[in-house]
């Protein structure tokens, strides 16, 4: 058994742990506290001044903004941030809480984990991987395609959050978020790396497949060079789309087949990486494609951008991708915000489907916005009618306009909240009152239903005159039937149209692309 | 997807007999698990062993790191280490499997080479006719690792700068070089850092390292 230390905090709380590395870090040695509770991370060199004062600003100032405020439990699971400094044989330590037990992998890699990773760190990379997913990994430990869209909102989220307070992570990568795609969980580690603009800079430029294409160009400056490029909140915002763009697709946006330099292969990736950088899926220049003929079946049909196209995340995603990888891509100022990611995202769990085949790997899709919906990854039709919900709210009395929100109805959907009232947005801020859900869906008798447990307003328009369905009731849902779901302020009406699906009639086509049309000019 | 080739020359003259050989073969197997539990690494890595001693032997081909069987390494009784035929069996794989980049797809990432002794080369003219040649291969990294007290470092020095020294040839100190293979190897998925250029990680206390 190994020895047991104990160390006084510097800020005097008493900090004990096992004299035995558990793991290493590109920068720290990682020791654990007895009862498994936190964790100890030695930096193996020595920390300057500046180093010291920013760990202490991060343990103290910055972590005291985020978690002592209303709300401030929720940013624990999106965090794993420092709590307290320490020393030990001269070098400086930081005490972080445990990695909860979610982010240990419980089955490992097939074959009854045949790698032996069981136990170990569900690092990013494992997931976003076409080849690690489909050769290696036990099924059970992959997810839903839902799993990752609310991965996604978390990252974004606790991206967010970072911005908000003007602190930069600096260091996104898959090695820096833990995920659990079977419990839709992720969580920002490596806390320590946080860049304060003007204050404290980076001493990292990040991890390789993520750092910007302005810093990968100006690499080779001294830090001091003006044209230098470091890590700031601009350069989160490329790894932050990166990132989602992998758990959504399993491939790398970049990472085309267009050689720019035959002889030097570490030229070729600093170009194609930096300089040259170019989006696999460019719509007008298509000399970075992933050529499908060099891929292994394990890798298909992920990286072939042909079958799996990035436009299948749907209406509020793929414009966000193409500020991020087109306009964006060398245009710093054009990315998105994690902030737009969020509310992308959130929006686009509204726009889920499940696919109807058992054995479908994805399990979750979204709607295509066509009348005979057809789920992109096993190819499966959506078969009878398809009830859509497109979403308007009042900015003036009695005059609704499209909230270029849509949502999909299956068995079990629910009404939130945030669905009935557009001044609601399901976010760490919301009340605990606003989790309930108004009412949900059931396809009941060839019939699809919307049953009214919360909503006091809810009303059919349709006709003109209202007519009240109150809570306990129930209403069947017909084609450009009007509902109003709340007379507050900021209360929506939704419109129903029905979506025929494969067996059905296509009578709806022009009716929703035309609306579909325009919710996408809204701005 | 770029290949990552990793090429590894063990030193199997009839002085590696015992102890030395055993931590060689746990070391390695304890590598080999530690890449495959890397995400990154099972991705990209591609293993291939050459052994020398009376003769260079192609033990392991280049495979997925994945696919890897190891077989069990023997040693002869005693006997010279023709670790120039090793390089030059190094350098006819090195030209035959690493695919080079061309015009129209993606080659190989720059392999990965380590080499480890526990003496000096016997064919030293053949040893230093292959150095140049071993070094328009345009290696990423080359380390050279002499392994207990009988290891001679001027002849690896003559290979590459980094020269690691093992003091021991028992098996924590094999083990802690294979460790620090497996890090070095997955350390192109790690943190970069602002001032100091990629490269190898820090080698573990044990190891010295000579430049």
């Amino acid at each position: 058994m190994a020895n047991i230390v104990k160390l006084k905090a510097l800020d005097g709380r008493t900090v004990e742990f096992v004299d035995t590395i558990i793991g290493q870090g590109a920068m720290k040695d990682v020791y654990c506290s007895p009862d498994k509770s936190y964790v100890v991370a030695f930096f193996r060199t020595k920390q300057n001044a500046q180093s010291r004062d920013r760990l202490s600003n991060i343990v103290g100032t910055y972590r005291e903004k985020l978690f002592n405020q209303q709300g401030g439990d929720y940013w624990k699971n999106l965090f794993c941030w420092p709590d307290s400094i320490v020393e030990w044989n001269g070098l400086l330590g930081i005490v972080m809480p445990a990695y909860q037990g979610h982010y240990f992998f419980q089955h490992g890699s097939k074959n009854g984990d045949n790698f032996g990773i069981k136990g170990n760190e569900k690092e990013g990379k494992w997931f976003a991987s076409a080849k690690n997913r489909s050769r290696y990994l036990d099924p059970r430990e992959l997810g839903s395609w839902q799993s990752y869209l609310t991965i996604g909102i978390k990252i974004a989220r606790a991206v967010k959050r970072l911005h908000a307070a003007g602190l930069a992570h600096s260091d996104l990568s898959y090695k820096n978020v833990l995920v659990d795609p079977v419990g839709s969980n992720a969580c920002i580690i490596d806390i320590d790396t946080l860049v304060v603009p003007q204050r404290y800079p980076p001493d990292v430029v990040g991890t390789p497949d993520f750092i910007a294409p302005e810093v990968v160009m100006t690499n080779h400056l001294n830090k001091e060079d003006p044209k230098r490029h470091l890590p700031s909140i601009a350069t989160d915002r490329h790894a932050l789309s990166v990132l989602i763009y992998m758990y959504l697709l399993y491939r790398h946006p970049l990472r085309g087949d267009k050689v720019h330099d035959v002889s030097d292969t570490q030229r070729d990736e600093t170009l194609s990486m930096g300089e040259r950088a170019l989006f696999v899926e460019h719509p007008t220049d298509d000399s970075n494609r992933i050529r499908v003929k060099h891929l292994e079946a394990s890798e298909l049909p992920w990286k072939d951008t042909k079958k799996v196209p990035y436009t299948i995340t749907g209406p509020y995603l793929v414009p966000l991708f193409n500020r991020a990888f087109i306009e964006g891509l060398h245009d710093p100022a054009k990315r998105p915000s994690a902030d737009e990611w969020e509310q992308a995202l959130v929006k686009t769990v509204d726009l889920l489907q499940p696919c109807q085949n058992a054995d479908c790997e994805q399990k979750w899709y979204v709607f295509d916005n066509s009348i005979a919906p057809k789920c992109p990854f096993c190819g499966t039709s959506y078969q009878g009618r398809l009830p859509v919900l497109n979403l308007y709210s009042a900015r003036k009395q009695g005059s609704y306009i499209p909230d270029n929100h849509r949502l999909m109805v299956y068995t079990n959907q629910s009404l939130f909240p945030w669905h009935i009232n557009r001044n609601i947005f399901p976010n760490e801020r919301l009340a605990p009152k606003d989790q309930k859900r108004g009412g949900y869906f059931v396809f009941h008798k060839d019939s699809w239903w919307l049953v009214n447990e919360r909503m006091p307003d809810l009303a059919d328009m349709t006709a003109g005159s209202p007519i009240k369905c109150p809570p306990g009731g129930k209403v069947e849902l017909k084609d450009n039937q009007k509902l109003l779901l709340s007379k507050e302020e900021g209360g929506r009406v939704v419109v129903v149209q029905m979506v025929a699906g494969a067996s059905g009639q296509p009578s709806l086509i022009g009716n929703i692309q035309s609306g579909l049309q325009k919710m996408l000019h809204r701005t | 997807m770029r290949r990552l080739p990793v090429y590894l020359l063990l030193d199997t003259s009839g002085s590696m007999r015992g102890e030395p050989i055993h931590s060689v073969n746990v070391g390695l197997s304890a590598m080999i698990t530690a890449l495959r539990q890397d995400p990154y690494a099972l991705e990209t890595v591609y293993l291939s062993i050459i052994t020398f001693d009376i003769e260079a032997k192609e033990l392991l081909p280049l495979t997925p790191i994945a696919d890897v069987t190891l077989p069990d390494i023997q040693v002869p009784d005693s006997g010279p280490t023709f670790l120039g035929a090793a390089l030059d069996l190094l350098v006819q794989r090195v030209d035959r499997d690493v695919i080079r980049s061309t015009a129209e797809q993606k080659g190989d990432w720059r392999p990965l080479l380590f080499v480890m002794t526990d003496g000096s080369p016997s064919d030293l003219q053949r040893y230093r006719e292959m150095i140049p040649e071993v070094k328009v291969r345009n290696f990423g990294h080359v380390v050279a690792c002499a392994a207990g007290p009988k290891a001679k470092l001027p002849p690896l020095a003559e290979l590459t700068d980094t020269v690691v020294t093992l003091d021991t040839s028992d098996s924590s100190t094999f083990t802690s070089f294979f460790r620090w293979v497996s890090a070095s190897v997955a350390f192109g998925s790690s943190s970069a850092g602002v001032t100091t250029p990629v490269g190898l990680p820090p080698p573990p206390d044990e190891i010295q390292v000579v430049i």
